[in-house]
């Protein structure tokens, strides 16, 4: 009943997504009519998908089959299967889709008599499609046909302001690194069919041998990684996010790379079965990488949206570092630890789709009222723009992994699950789960000041430019869509256990045990404690003593202090009466320290120009700082450079433009067949 | 009657060693017809044998087709878009005439070894129709690499096309009809295109020698 309740509720919101498309076609030409109904329709179509999920996940384990599509054609048949692991990123996946389409019924505003609002409507529509299918395919064929179409939609929406020459310079990117994380994919899905003769996901692997297993966990590995936008497969990320509209980087950072976190969980660990220990171990060193490179080139960044796009990877880092001990765990046949880290990172992928999705409509929101994404130009936002602050606050303290918000219980989870792993007798594995601890703890510091950074520039102080002098407060859609997600962050961070539940039921669906019997609760108030470690935390205790701490030192300050006299002065102006913007701290002055300390990693590079006659008189003095990555110099330039010698080599020595070489190719080609046929 | 297709399928791998020994352009066409000719016979003596053992017409119509547009048709279309293309340099093979028929010789004498080893087609024997008429088809493809004037990539690629015609026909004793008129047809297509191309190569280069289409790269 209840499994029948969810299967209708799911085929309602997949008509209702693909009614949104046909109205947005429909209505072409009415810009605003067109925006506003056909985002209702998506927000009702979401949330019918968020009841759908959450029923489909809290009534057991079983699976919903539909078959949309038969045909004689065999492979070519659209079967969805939604088990638990489906549902539980069906409810990532509407829940940001729900806040991000009442976001875009006031940000699409500006677009309107400019764009094609329909088109983007109905690209926006079928994107969100395509990634529900991804997630609830039942075949391979229809995974892959679900995923090329993803990877395309995304590709126009990214371009869609293509007048710029760095969005299509982003979308080429773009579109090459997905096209070549999909060429390794599909190589790992032919070997499976080539040995198992079946393209069923939900199948068994028994008939593949170990050594291929291990060439297909590669390919998985390259494949999911470059959607992911792990390290040192991320070229794209911080190109393509900053270049697409902000509603639709919101779904692609918070969701779109998450559906390679499900190709690993769904391919890797369900379908393959994990064979050796360093599987895990690959993946939790790219996490690694990914977390900490990941944050130290956010820090460097100016562009809000490229510095959103950078703290993806370290996110992306961090999940992959949960993910990494889960298959270790399951190698070593621990299944507790396993289950444990696996709990973790699926908590992150989720809580980062709710965070990263918030900070993203607050960057588009901050572009929308300033139309700058450069934080040089930005400032004292707070005062012209304090509701859109609050959520951006919320959503920085969030992925800084603070308390009492989301995004600290799953990196606690994460941690708990990097020390549980370290057990004795297995040296070299120890001194790597340290490692990752070191590295998580590295990362997140340098996550925080990155949003420090973020917040204290573009919201705090002076406005820097006229555009941030003018700015006024975003549309009360716009401030619903981040509201929500603002509320998610805060309430999931108070009460965790509320989805730890959930994600607790997906686990054992999958792995057939629960690790909930270690999570004890009590009463809504989330209390904690592992039998793994002795660890054990409340996030909303912590809440009420550091409200307790802080009413405390008001007080003694009070009884110390005894009384005083309030005057209120501009802040740091040291007598002088004028504070101008000038006088502040900039972007690059506050990662100065940072760079100079991890010179060997950004390259840093300075230039200071001075005009003018005379060195003590100068007109003008410029100052140019830049930094280079080093995995582009050394491992991309270095590629594309042999690339590009290799094709030139072949104009000049292959295609000649001769049409006697080219039918001495043939002739050649037909002679070595023959040959080839009376040898074999 | 085994004896006689036997021979003409000698005679026809013969006719295109003197078109590869050929030195004017004027005479590929010639040496064309003539392969065309041998072609209808061979064709038109299995259409009287089917009409005989099976009553069958069709193989009779493929012939009037050979005869109407291989022997007739084509080479006349050839002529005159040789005569449009005037120029006079005759010498236009790469390398010297003697060598070009040593390595025809080599062609068929591989064709030899490589067709010993497939079953079905000997039964016995080594099949030599086959073997003579698919040496033909390489024949063809080595004549175009040999010249360079576009007159000699037709010719060579017309030449191509018998051999297919007379290896299916010596393999199957006649295909379906359709099978064949969809080979005309292509054929047909293909050599008026051929000859637009020449008169428009040579418009553009005051010659048709395809080496200067080098330039057309980008």
């Amino acid at each position: 009943m209840e499994v029948g309740l969810a299967t209708n509720l799911f085929k309602a919101a997949i008509l209702f997504y693909l009614l949104g498309a046909a109205v947005a076609l429909i209505l072409i030409n009415r810009h605003k009519l067109c925006n506003i109904i056909s985002n209702a329709i998506y927000s009702v179509a979401s949330a019918l998908l968020i009841v759908s999920s959450i029923i489909k996940i809290i009534s057991g384990s079983g699976q919903i089959n539909i078959s949309l599509f038969e045909s004689p054609i065999p492979f070519i048949t659209m079967n969805i299967r939604i088990d638990n692991l489906s549902a539980i990123f069906l409810l990532a996946l509407s829940l940001l889709v729900l806040c991000v389409s009442l976001y875009s019924m006031g940000y699409i505003s500006h677009y309107y008599g400019k764009r094609n609002v329909g088109i983007f409507n109905f690209l926006y529509s079928t994107f969100i499609l395509s990634m529900i299918f991804v997630f609830t395919s039942a075949n391979v064929v229809f995974f892959y046909i679900a995923w090329e179409l993803m990877s395309m939609l995304s590709y126009f929406l990214v371009i869609f302001e293509s007048e710029h020459e760095g969005n299509q310079r982003a979308g080429i990117i773009y579109i090459i690194m997905t096209y070549v994380g999909t060429a390794f994919l599909l190589i790992g899905f032919m070997l499976i069919y080539s040995y198992t003769n079946s393209f069923d996901i939900f199948g068994s692997s028994a008939a593949i041998p170990e050594f291929a297993k291990n060439i297909i966990f590669i390919m998985f590995l390259i494949g999911f990684a470059t959607k992911a936008g792990a390290i040192p497969f991320h070229v794209w990320l911080p190109q393509a996010h900053p270049a697409a509209p902000s509603n639709v980087s919101a779904l692609m950072s918070g969701i779109m790379i998450k559906t390679a976190i499900y190709g690993f969980v769904r391919f890797v660990l369900c379908y393959l079965g994990i064979q050796n220990t360093w599987w895990g171990v690959l993946i939790l060193c790219i996490g690694i990488v990914s977390a900490v490179l990941g944050v130290a080139y956010a820090l460097m960044e100016h562009n809000i949206k490229r510095l959103l796009a950078y703290s993806s990877v370290e996110n992306i880092g961090i999940i992959l570092i949960g993910l990494g001990v889960c298959f270790i765990a399951f190698a070593q046949e621990n299944l507790l630890l396993g289950e444990m880290a696996l709990v973790a990172a699926l908590f992150h992928t989720f809580n980062h789709t709710l965070f990263k999705g918030g900070l993203f409509l607050g960057a588009g929101a901050i572009q929308y009222s300033t139309h700058t994404k450069d934080m040089e130009k930005l400032g004292g936002l707070i005062k012209t723009m304090p509701i859109t602050a609050l959520f951006i606050l919320c959503f920085s303290l969030a992925v800084s992994a603070i308390v009492p918000f989301n995004g600290f219980v799953s990196e606690w989870l994460t941690y708990q699950s990097l020390f549980a792993n370290i057990v004795s007798g297995q040296a070299g594995l120890n001194i790597l789960s340290i490692l990752a601890v070191a590295a998580l703890g590295f990362a997140g510091a340098m996550a925080a000041a990155c949003f420090v950074k973020l917040f204290g520039i573009s919201f705090l102080g002076l406005p820097r430019s006229d555009h941030s002098l003018n700015a006024k407060e975003v549309p009360i859609t716009m401030k619903i869509g981040m509201g929500m997600l603002a509320t998610l962050c805060f309430a999931i961070g108070l009460f965790p256990l509320l989805i730890l539940k959930l994600i607790d039921k997906v686990v054992f669906s999958l792995m057939g045990s629960s690790i909930l019997e270690q999570l004890h609760g009590g009463c809504g108030i989330a209390y904690y404690s592992l039998n793994l470690s002795s660890g054990s935390i409340s996030p909303a205790v912590m809440l009420i003593a550091i409200a307790g701490v802080i009413l405390l030192a008001l007080l003694g300050i009070r009884i110390i202090g005894g009384k005083y006299i309030e005057r209120k002065y501009g802040t740091w102006d040291c007598g002088f009466e004028a504070l101008n913007s000038r006088m502040q701290y900039t972007a690059t002055g506050f990662s100065k320290p940072i760079k100079i300390v991890f010179k060997i990693l950004f390259r840093p590079s300075r230039e200071t120009v001075v005009t003018g006659d005379l060195a003590y008189h100068p007109e003008s003095i410029e100052y140019i700082t830049a930094d280079e990555s080093i995995i582009e110099k050394y491992i991309y330039n270095p590629v594309c450079e042999r690339i590009k010698y290799f094709s030139r080599r072949m104009t000049f020595g292959v295609q000649t433009g001769s049409i006697h070489s080219y039918l001495t190719y043939i002739f050649v080609t037909v002679l070595l067949l023959m040959l080839y046929n009376m040898i074999a | 009657m085994s004896n006689f297709f036997d021979t003409l399928s000698v005679l026809i791998l013969f006719s295109s060693f003197i078109l590869m020994a050929n030195k004017m352009t004027k005479s590929y066409i010639k040496t064309f017809r003539i392969q065309s000719m041998l072609l209808a016979l061979a064709v038109g003596s299995m259409a009287i044998k089917s009409i005989i053992e099976e009553g069958r017409f069709d193989v009779l119509v493929v012939c009037l087709l050979i005869i109407i547009l291989k022997v007739i048709y084509i080479p006349n279309l050839l002529n005159k878009a040789y005569a449009k293309a005037e120029y006079k340099v005759e010498k236009d093979f790469i390398l010297n005439i003697p060598i070009l028929v040593l390595v025809c010789c080599g062609l068929v004498v591989f064709c030899y070894f490589c067709l010993s080893t497939i079953d079905g087609i000997n039964d016995g024997v080594i099949n030599v129709q086959v073997v003579n008429s698919i040496s033909v088809i390489l024949i063809g493809l080595f004549f175009m690499i040999s010249r360079k004037k576009a007159i000699g990539q037709i010719i060579g690629f017309l030449v191509i096309e018998n051999g297919i015609f007379i290896t299916a026909m010596f393999s199957t004793q006649g295909m379906p009809f359709i099978v064949d008129m969809g080979i005309f047809i292509d054929m047909l297509t293909a050599v008026m295109i051929l000859g637009i191309m020449v008169f428009k190569i040579n418009e553009e280069f005051d010659s048709i020698d395809i080496d200067k289409l080098n330039n057309l790269k980008g």
